[in-house]
């Protein structure tokens, strides 16, 4: 019972493909990695799960049916969405970014104000932050941010596109402790994109690798690491994990 | 706010005009020269003598602008002259009579021309008396003899049949005259700028600029008899009343007149009245002729902002939706704009005479040029502010599944809006300066002492209103400034110093 699926999914832009005919079941309630050279259409199987992108052939289905490009906001509600550079909208304070969903969706100031600050103290922001405006935070502060707005509804899919990729390596250490904290805490279907495969072994109990737009090789990272599918594999493995 | 405005100006007009009158409402016109204003003052100050209410249209651009206000009924009346009936709106072959030309205008325009005032106001060639002198020049014929004199002539001149295209055939004048305002070119003359100019045979300038008439020695412009035009279908009794003018004014008195108002610098109204009195045409004491002088500032003031928020509403409320348009609609974006862009380039003045066959005169037609005038800035600031978001932001909105309408609401327009707020600035400011040309058309506004000040070469009349125009931009200035301390969070505003 798989809450992410793609059955046969292409996408070309022109003469280019992004992707190429991948089959793909994301296991439920675990974090998986997608991992990859750059270029090898890591983000572009991201946005094909919330139909930023969507597929030239085959079918994507996320919550157990077929995406309808129709109602693509109704389906996005129930994803969060992270992105490197946090994304955060500007003109709005940090209460008001994370918080932008919930109004939206009408609730009430009570339950806002409760959430803003539940969200706030499970990423360690204090509470006294939330009337200031993006451009006044760290960059850490502001993933954080990124990530308690992508959390706000409560999705049970979360999609991560490379969300500590612009942090420096001890803050960056920081909020990866707090991620693992959070699905310890609740476990989500979470796909986490990154160029970083210590991050990914870190992070995800599951790793899919790209090349070139194709599926080379899913499973858990035991099994990669221990059984690469191909040369190709075992030398992206070998010059990631020996700089 | 539309409202408030004209409250306050229907508030005014009670404070400063006369009594409502009884009887109809007669709207008088006139072209935007000194004797214009003075023969429409004088038959508008007549008709209220006998009761009538009287509604001043003004300063009206040109022969054209006013005949067509006349023709659409947009106007009453105005005083015109026979020459130019002739040549410039029947463009008649050879010369007619005055009973021919009154038959000609009833049967084609059913407008009557009502006997002349008695005098002819005819075009003149004006040199200085110190050039006059030092070259000898006494007639036209003189002219041909110098190569290097500088011609310069009002527009209306320069491009009319029976004006120098004619004139320089007729005497084989080889210069190429260049266009310049008629009340400027007395300036450039006294400047030592420009050497020959037109003038009319009656104006008050030729005096005070100490010029000399050339002798129109081959008989060459045409008699100008000076007359009221009337629509056909005013009343009898406003005919009847007005015809009492007939034959009042000499060529002496006119020009007389013309002085009084250009070197005694006395207002129309006064010498209009006095005229009215010596004739012994007016039946009343007569009234108080003129609010206080803050109070008509007031009034224009009111008038001009009136003109320019309308427009500028309007065009904010087609303008953004354009902007926001464009931005979804990539492929029309380039053509809106470029036509928009069209639309700027035309000459403030152009435009407001092409909005005289759709709209008439007054107020219309200058509402909706001032607003043609807001789109530009508005529209390219909107979708120039849309299209520069950050990509970034715009993927984060969709996808975290905000619909098409609350990302507009919530995240694009907020972003860019500083910039549409600063394009709006920049129509404001437009607005506000070339609203003072829509009195022109007469639709009133600071523009009015403007128009008159040019036509009687008064600097001080000119000043009364350019710089309540140009502290009224400041304030929009300012007002704008306010409005975005107010409305943008400090860190999203653009730096001053770019």
């Amino acid at each position: 019972m798989a809450q992410i699926a793609l059955e046969k999914v292409s996408r070309v832009y022109g003469d280019e493909k992004a992707l190429q005919d991948i089959d793909l079941t994301f296991a439920d309630d675990v974090t998986t990695a997608v991992v990859g050279p750059s270029g090898s259409g890591k983000s572009t199987l991201l946005q094909v799960i919330n139909g930023l992108v969507r597929p030239s052939h085959g079918t994507v289905s996320v919550f157990r049916e077929p995406i309808d490009y129709g109602r693509l906001p109704e389906l996005r509600l129930r994803i969060g969405y992270a992105v490197q550079g946090t994304g955060l909208f500007p003109h709005l304070t940090v209460e008001e970014n994370i918080t932008l969903l919930a109004r939206l969706a009408k609730w009430d100031v009570e339950q806002i104000k409760a959430r803003t600050e539940e969200l706030m103290r499970l990423v360690n922001l204090p509470v006294s932050f939330a009337q200031r405006y993006p451009h006044e935070l760290s960059g850490g502060q502001q993933q954080r941010v990124g990530l308690c707005r992508a959390m706000v509804l409560n999705p049970r899919i979360f999609l991560l596109d490379e969300p500590f990729g612009a942090l420096d390596p001890i803050t960056r250490n920081e909020i990866q402790r707090e991620f693992l904290h959070l699905q310890q805490m609740e476990a989500r279907t979470i796909v986490l994109v990154t160029h970083d495969l210590r991050e990914a072994l870190k992070l995800a109990q599951r790793l899919v690798v790209l090349d070139r737009g194709s599926l080379v090789q899913h499973g858990t990272c035991k099994e990669i690491l221990e059984d690469p599918a191909s040369g190709f594999v075992r030398s992206f493995f070998q010059s990631q994990l020996e700089q | 706010m539309h409202t408030a405005v004209i409250s306050l100006v229907t508030f005014l007009s009670l404070l400063l005009g006369p009594d409502p009158a009884r009887g109809q409402t007669v709207v008088v016109g006139s072209k935007h020269f000194n004797e214009g204003y003075i023969l429409a003052e004088i038959s508008a100050q007549l008709l209220e003598d006998r009761g009538f209410r009287v509604e001043r249209k003004f300063g009206l651009g040109g022969t054209l602008v006013c005949f067509e206000a006349l023709r659409n009924g947009e106007i009453g009346l105005y005083p015109e002259y026979s020459g130019t009936l002739e040549q410039a709106i029947l463009k008649l072959p050879h010369r007619v009579s005055h009973r021919e030309l009154r038959e000609i205008l009833k049967r084609r325009f059913d407008l009557d021309l009502l006997e002349s005032f008695g005098f002819s106001n005819t075009y003149a060639i004006a040199v200085s008396r110190r050039l006059a002198r030092v070259r000898g020049l006494k007639t036209i014929s003189d002219l041909a003899k110098f190569s290097n004199l500088r011609f310069g002539f009002s527009h209306e001149f320069l491009n009319r049949q029976d004006g120098w295209p004619g004139l320089a055939r007729t005497y084989g004048l080889p210069a190429r005259p260049v266009g310049i305002e008629h009340g400027l070119a007395y300036h450039a003359i006294r400047e030592d700028r420009l050497d020959v100019t037109d003038v009319y045979s009656t104006d008050g300038d030729i005096k005070k600029f100490d010029l000399v008439l050339l002798e129109d020695d081959r008989r060459y412009f045409p008699e100008y008899l000076a007359a009221l035009l009337v629509r056909g279908g005013l009343d009898e009794q406003i005919k009847r009343i007005l015809g009492e003018l007939a034959g009042t004014i000499t060529a002496a008195e006119m020009q007389g007149l013309n002085g009084q108002v250009l070197l005694e610098r006395k207002s129309f109204a006064e010498v209009a009245q006095q005229f009215l009195r010596e004739e012994g045409l007016l039946r009343s004491q007569g009234q108080a002729l003129l609010g206080s002088r803050w109070g008509t500032l007031l009034f224009r003031a009111a008038t001009h902002v009136e003109l320019t928020l309308i427009a500028l509403v309007a065009g904010m409320a087609v303008a953004i939706p354009g902007g926001i348009l464009i931005y979804r609609l990539r492929a029309i974006s380039k053509p809106v704009v470029y036509l928009a862009g069209l639309l700027q380039t035309i000459p403030s003045i152009a435009l407001l005479a092409f909005m005289i066959p759709f709209f008439g005169i007054g107020a219309k037609p200058a509402i909706v040029a001032l607003f043609l005038y807001a789109l530009l800035p508005i529209l390219r600031n909107t979708a120039a502010a849309l299209f520069s978001i950050d990509p970034v932001l715009k993927r984060v909105s969709v996808g975290m599944g905000l619909t098409a309408w609350q990302r507009l609401r919530y995240v694009e327009l907020p972003l860019a809006a500083p910039t549409i707020l600063a394009g709006i600035k920049t129509a404001a400011v437009i607005n506000i300066g070339t609203a003072t040309l829509a009195a022109f058309i007469g639709a009133g506004g600071l523009g009015e002492p403007i128009v008159t000040g040019l036509a009687l070469n008064d600097t001080t009349l000119i000043l009364e209103g350019a710089v309540p125009a140009a502290l009224l931009a400041i304030v929009t200035e300012w007002g704008f400034e306010g409005l975005e301390k107010l409305l943008i969070p400090k860190h999203l505003l653009q730096k001053p110093a770019e």
